[in-house]
């Protein structure tokens, strides 16, 4: 049995919906500016990836939005997206229809704002918890849409997007569910969480005046990743259920692969991102060879990198050379548990187009981080395997793979 | 007989805030659920209620509300204080 996706919704902070995100991908336009959504003078990191114009009552009404999180209402709109390009989903029974979901933090900006509220001996919203809760967006979507079948939520830090489209893979192949709309999504551009990061030295600090430079994988003079905010929805069905529908089929999805390094709660670590890249080339039935691109996790983090890259090389070899990388984060940050899901898209996008997107602020590469990544410039090349990858606090390490039709 | 302030300034907050009703269709007789409010609106309208008038309903208390009477009842009993 193979899986395909159908449909794909993207909202990040360089375009809303798939054509507008690729076509600044490809472009190499970066979507870091100072921070809009709060006074971030007393931040050590005063930039991120907002999704600039975002409104969500222009498809939610005012109750809804009193409901719900900004993390919610991003997968909302992914999720719309996603539907809309995939066609209808109603040929399949509603308890067939799963939702898999990946955040890191869930509301937290409710969950920020009515802390606040609490010390200062004031009342608490009604929906507090409902809307912090990191099931909530897979809920709501649920509810939106009429999906009454599985409905999950992984929530396994930077990884929880890939988790969640594994997951959804998982579910279609062992009959639990005959569409899944899987994706991730995060909002947590604010001054708690970002805190949080400062205090472990993860977010950049040194590019507060230059914010479209921060984002800078693989370059010598990287100093943290940069805080993104976003969702990304894919919806995946069976090949044969959705050729008998006419779906437009994007790729197919041929692999998952997941490990725990068991080591440290937020250092990453070579050898269990190995494992998870071979699990899922395993799973996807695939010789190491046919991997000729990688959406890589690249969060531009000292370490971070080099150690991806270290993995990379472990595993295939001198044949990592010739594997074309490129780093979807030095465009828009680092959206936490929406990462992995707008990663696989732009993975998808890559296969579907023959257009590997670059990995911008690469003018100088650190001489331990040795292999492709595209830098600055887009190419043409056509690929037919890609694998996204997710690495995430708690030593959680994800690996995607998909082929093309 | 003529509407209070209160009454008056309560309606109209309560017409913006709830969907699909008109300010003359809100009286101080209107129980919440005639207003289409569930039980988790109506803690939403009351919580909101608290912020616009710069009161503060009391837990058990507020489980006794039905009607827009009641919030209008409460804020002419308790004014609000200064500091708040």
């Amino acid at each position: 049995m193979r899986i395909v996706v159908t449909g794909m919704g993207v909202v990040s902070p360089i375009g809303m919906g798939v054509d507008h995100f690729w076509k600044a991908a490809i472009k190499g336009m970066s979507g870091i500016r100072r921070i809009q959504s709060f006074d971030a003078s007393r931040q050590r990191s005063q930039i991120a990836g907002e999704v600039i114009g975002f409104d969500p009552t222009s498809f939610l009404s005012a109750k809804q939005v009193e409901q719900t999180d900004r993390f919610t209402q991003l997968a909302l709109l992914a999720a719309s997206l996603a539907l809309e390009d995939a066609g209808h989903l109603d040929g399949y029974a509603p308890e067939r229809r799963a939702v898999s979901l990946g955040s890191g933090m869930g509301g937290f900006a409710t969950f920020e704002s009515s802390a606040a509220r609490k010390l200062q001996n004031k009342s608490i919203p009604p929906f507090t918890v409902p809307r912090i809760m990191a099931n909530s967006a897979a809920a709501w979507i649920a509810a939106r849409y009429g999906l009454k079948g599985v409905n999950l939520t992984s929530s396994t830090a930077c990884s929880s997007g890939g988790n969640a489209i594994g997951m959804g893979l998982d579910l279609l192949r062992t009959g639990k569910a005959d569409a899944v709309i899987a994706g991730g999504a995060e909002a947590c551009v604010l001054p708690l969480t970002m805190s949080g990061f400062e205090a472990l030295f993860a977010l950049s600090t040194h590019y507060n005046n230059d914010p479209e430079q921060a984002s800078r994988p693989f370059a010598k003079d990287r100093d943290g990743f940069v805080i993104g905010e976003g969702a990304g929805i894919l919806i995946l069905e069976k090949e044969e259920e959705a050729v008998k529908r006419g779906a437009k089929i994007y790729a197919y999805l041929a692999g998952y692969g997941c490990t725990c390094d068991a080591m440290h709660i937020v250092a990453p670590e070579v050898e269990g991102q190995v494992s998870a890249m071979k699990a899922a080339i395993r799973d996807a039935g695939i010789p190491l060879e046919r991997v000729d691109y990688i959406n890589a996790h690249a969060t531009s983090t000292p370490l971070g990198d080099i150690v991806e890259t270290k993995a990379i090389k472990e595993l295939f070899g001198e044949r990592a050379q010739e594997i074309a990388i490129s780093a979807t984060k030095s465009l828009i940050g680092h959206t936490i548990g929406a990462s992995a899901a707008i990663g696989s898209i732009a993975t998808v996008m890559t296969l579907y187009t023959g257009t590997i997107h670059p990995t911008i602020n690469l003018a100088e590469v650190d001489p331990e981080c040795d292999l492709r990544y595209t830098p600055n410039q887009a190419i043409q090349q056509r690929v037919q395997t890609g694998m996204c990858n997710a690495f995430g606090f708690g030593g959680n390490n994800v690996s995607i793979i998909f082929t093309t039709v | 007989m003529d509407k209070t302030d209160t009454e008056q300034k309560v309606i109209q907050f309560i017409a913006s805030k709830v969907e699909n009703v008109d300010v003359s269709q809100i009286t101080t007789a209107s129980q919440f659920g005639e207003l289409g409010l569930d039980s988790m609106d109506t803690v939403q309208l009351l919580f909101d209620a608290e912020e616009e008038f710069g009161v503060s309903f009391d837990g058990d208390e507020v489980k006794n509300f039905r009607s827009v009477g009641d919030i209008v009842n409460h804020i002419d009993n308790h004014p609000p204080s200064v500091s708040a």
